[in-house]
């Protein structure tokens, strides 16, 4: 496994390089709206559920979808599929980096990663691997979670229309776990605004969203 | 450099735990892209790992070309088609219903029906589409505006219907004639044909949730209403079809006719002038993330479905003319604006053949156009998109509408019912599902179902499905 790892991100780094800008050959080949030029309809209420954070402690998922601008990424820390949960963390992971430069988002957005694995990802290994994907110490909150119990886990992707299955080769060497990319964007009341999955999860567009939301919320504090 | 970074990452903490997971290696690599303000996204070596992971994995992965890229992809090839049935009065139990072929080959069932699930009466059964996690497959009705969401997650051989929505128009302020389901993140989108207020051509798009909660309704413009868009001065409020290019942010819709006009007689319509005016001329290319008109084209004759190139740098959309008989290309030109233009006709036969359904394939290289009017399939090599030419041409029947094409381009069906009362009469009111196989120069029989001798109904729309599902489109393809 780690010469097939290497052999592909040596690949991958040699092919593309360290600074390649967004050309009009990338995935993502438009200008972004305008935050607060469009409007994010209300999908759904946020599920809640009972989590341990990586601390080990306990913690509901209501917590943690209240009160601040929230961006959740269901993730599974073994995922190897190069654009499902590995880009979705790297994209919160942009969004951190930028917090760390912005004092309104640093004080506004939250970032979450819950994993669906539990018994994989206990809390010290979702530590660990904070540790390893977290590029600066400042920022915006950024949690990573798991759910209590196999029982409060179903119950939370319920929820979220979140759909994991075990894949039928446990050894795929894409991960054990077959499952659609879902982040979801939820306001300070806990309501869902928006959902992304591959294709829409650019991280200008996440941005423009938590802008939106930001802008939203100034001009209801103004009436 | 960084692939040196991310080598020690993996060397230097000499740590098991990090060998474990590509993920962790993965992110290590990506995070240390650190972006410029505005942000600039470093996911590129992302999508390269995947791309590269399928190439060396050599995952077989099948499914419809016509189909959402936000849609879970089948492994393999598809095991089942579901065809969305008109009932018709007399026939069976006279109900729409969702029928299920088994297509996996060696199977002592192929090419049978082994599963008909009824719905509450006829309700202009026309098109549906999957969740994007394609456990559920919505289906609609244009006349009733009612929709029924089936599970086909459970056991796909067997869809079980588990909700039913049935105050479509009332929820989505008067929108009606909800013309089939398009997967996006957790949601569906759903383009409509008509309004509840004057049952004329004035119609929106509607988003839903996957767990079937209403969540918006967007307009189309209007020469009084244009919300903005260039050229609004053209637009007439009319939809048909609603379909998204993720890499250009761009959300394109095509234009038909009302309630008015869709459950009239077609040769009373034919013969009524004023009746004919009612048609869609024109296509709208929206700013997806926003849901906001961007630009209004002009394309005269009832542009219906409307099919995006795959390929990576392939910024086109093709489209057929109903009542025009022309097949039109909407693409980027050299300065990225969007413009639309007819690129080909349709046959010469005077009075048009009446074009319905097309299918381009996977490699962007040939479009299937079905033609109603005269029954036929023509294909057209499209490997220059400007300039279309028909290389092949088969008698699918006496009528054929929709037409469903396996993304390896190996196989094909079609079905043969356009609307209750739109389809041909007497012997020419065939009525059947037809598979074939395509081996890129001629379409050979592989099965023939008759749905009036089975008494089923008239079939319409088909999708794909499948025990094997796996990652979207936009995943699997990287």
């Amino acid at each position: 496994m780690r010469n097939v790892i290497v052999f592909v991100l040596s690949t991958v780094l040699a092919a593309f390089g360290a600074d390649n800008p967004v050309s009009p050959d990338s995935d993502y080949d438009y200008v972004p709206p305008v935050p607060g030029s469009y409007s994010l309809p209300i999908v759904k209420l946020a599920g809640d559920g009972a989590l341990f954070d990586s601390d080990g402690k306990p913690i509901n998922l209501r917590d943690l979808t209240h009160g601040r601008i929230t961006v959740l990424s269901f993730i599974y820390t073994r995922c190897a599929a190069g654009k499902a949960c590995p880009y979705a963390t790297s994209v919160l992971g942009r969004l951190h980096i930028l917090s760390a430069e912005d004092e309104t988002l640093a004080a506004n957005l939250r970032l979450v990663s819950l994993s669906f694995d539990p018994e994989y990802d206990t809390p010290q290994r979702l530590a660990a691997y904070s540790e390893c994907v977290r590029e600066v110490k400042s920022g915006c909150e950024w949690r990573f979670t798991t759910a209590r119990s196999r029982a409060d886990l179903e119950s939370i992707l319920a929820a979220y229309g979140q759909a994991v299955d075990k894949r039928a080769n446990l050894a795929d060497p894409q991960g054990p776990l077959s499952h659609v990319l879902r982040v979801f964007l939820t306001d300070r009341a806990g309501r869902v605004r928006n959902i992304y999955s591959s294709g829409t999860l650019d991280p200008r567009l996440v941005l423009a969203d938590v802008k939106t939301l930001l802008l939203e919320e100034a001009k209801l504090s103004q009436k | 450099m960084e692939g040196k970074a991310a080598y020690d990452c993996l060397e230097g903490e000499g740590t098991d735990r990090l060998l474990e997971s590509t993920h962790q290696t993965t992110m290590k690599t990506l995070v240390k892209h650190r972006p410029q303000t505005p942000p600039v996204p470093h996911f590129i070596p992302a999508f390269a790992l995947g791309c590269i992971l399928i190439f060396v994995l050599g995952v077989a992965r099948a499914d419809e070309t016509c189909s959402s890229p936000y849609l879970a992809r089948i492994d393999g090839q598809e095991e089942f088609v579901y065809v969305w049935t008109l009932g018709v009065e007399g026939m069976g139990d006279g109900s729409d219903k969702l029928a299920t072929v088994d297509v996996r080959p060696g199977s002592a069932s192929y090419g049978k029906i082994v599963n008909s699930s009824s719905v509450p009466g006829r309700n202009e059964a026309h098109h549906g589409g999957f969740t994007d996690d394609r456990r559920q497959l919505w289906l609609a009705g244009l006349d009733t505006s009612r929709v029924f969401v089936f599970d086909v997650h459970t056991d796909p051989a067997n869809p079980k219907l588990i909700k039913t929505i049935d105050n479509f128009a009332e929820a989505t302020g008067g929108a009606a004639g909800p013309h089939g389901a398009y997967a996006l993140p957790g949601r569906v989108l759903i383009p409509c044909l008509s309004n509840a207020k004057d049952k004329g051509g004035r119609t929106a798009l509607v988003e839903y949730g996957n767990d079937g909660n209403f969540i918006a309704t967007h307009w189309l413009p209007t020469k009084e209403d244009a919300r903005g868009a260039a050229d609004g001065n053209f637009a007439d409020g009319y939809g048909y079809d609603a379909r998204v290019l993720p890499r250009k942010n761009a959300l394109l819709t095509s234009s038909f006719t009302g309630w008015n006009n869709y459950t009239m007689d077609f040769g009373k319509l034919t013969s009524d002038p004023e009746a004919m005016k009612h048609f869609g001329q024109t296509m709208v290319m929206w700013d997806f993330h926003a849901r906001q008109p961007k630009k209004v084209f002009q394309v005269p004759g009832a542009p219906l479905e409307i099919r995006w190139a795959w390929g990576d740098k392939h910024n086109y959309a093709f489209t057929a003319t109903a009542l025009g008989s022309k097949i039109w290309l909407v693409y980027a030109d050299d300065r990225g604006e969007w413009q639309a233009k007819e690129v080909a006709p349709i046959s010469d036969v005077k009075g048009g053949v009446l074009p319905v359904d097309i299918s381009l394939s996977a490699d962007d290289k040939t479009l299937f156009v079905d033609c109603f009017g005269d029954g036929k399939c023509r294909v057209f090599d499209v490997s220059d998109a400007q300039k279309p030419k028909q290389i092949y041409e088969k008698q699918i029947g006496r009528q054929v509408n929709m037409v469903s094409q396996s993304w390896d381009g190996k196989r094909l069906y079609f079905t043969s019912s356009l609307l209750a009362h739109w389809d041909k009469q007497g012997a020419d009111n065939e009525q059947f599902l037809r598979g074939f196989a395509w081996d890129g120069k001629e379409l050979k029989p592989s099965f023939d179902l008759d749905f009036t001798a089975l008494k089923l109904g008239r079939p319409h729309h088909m999708l794909f499905g499948s025990t094997k599902i796996g990652a979207n489109r936009a995943v699997a393809s990287k």
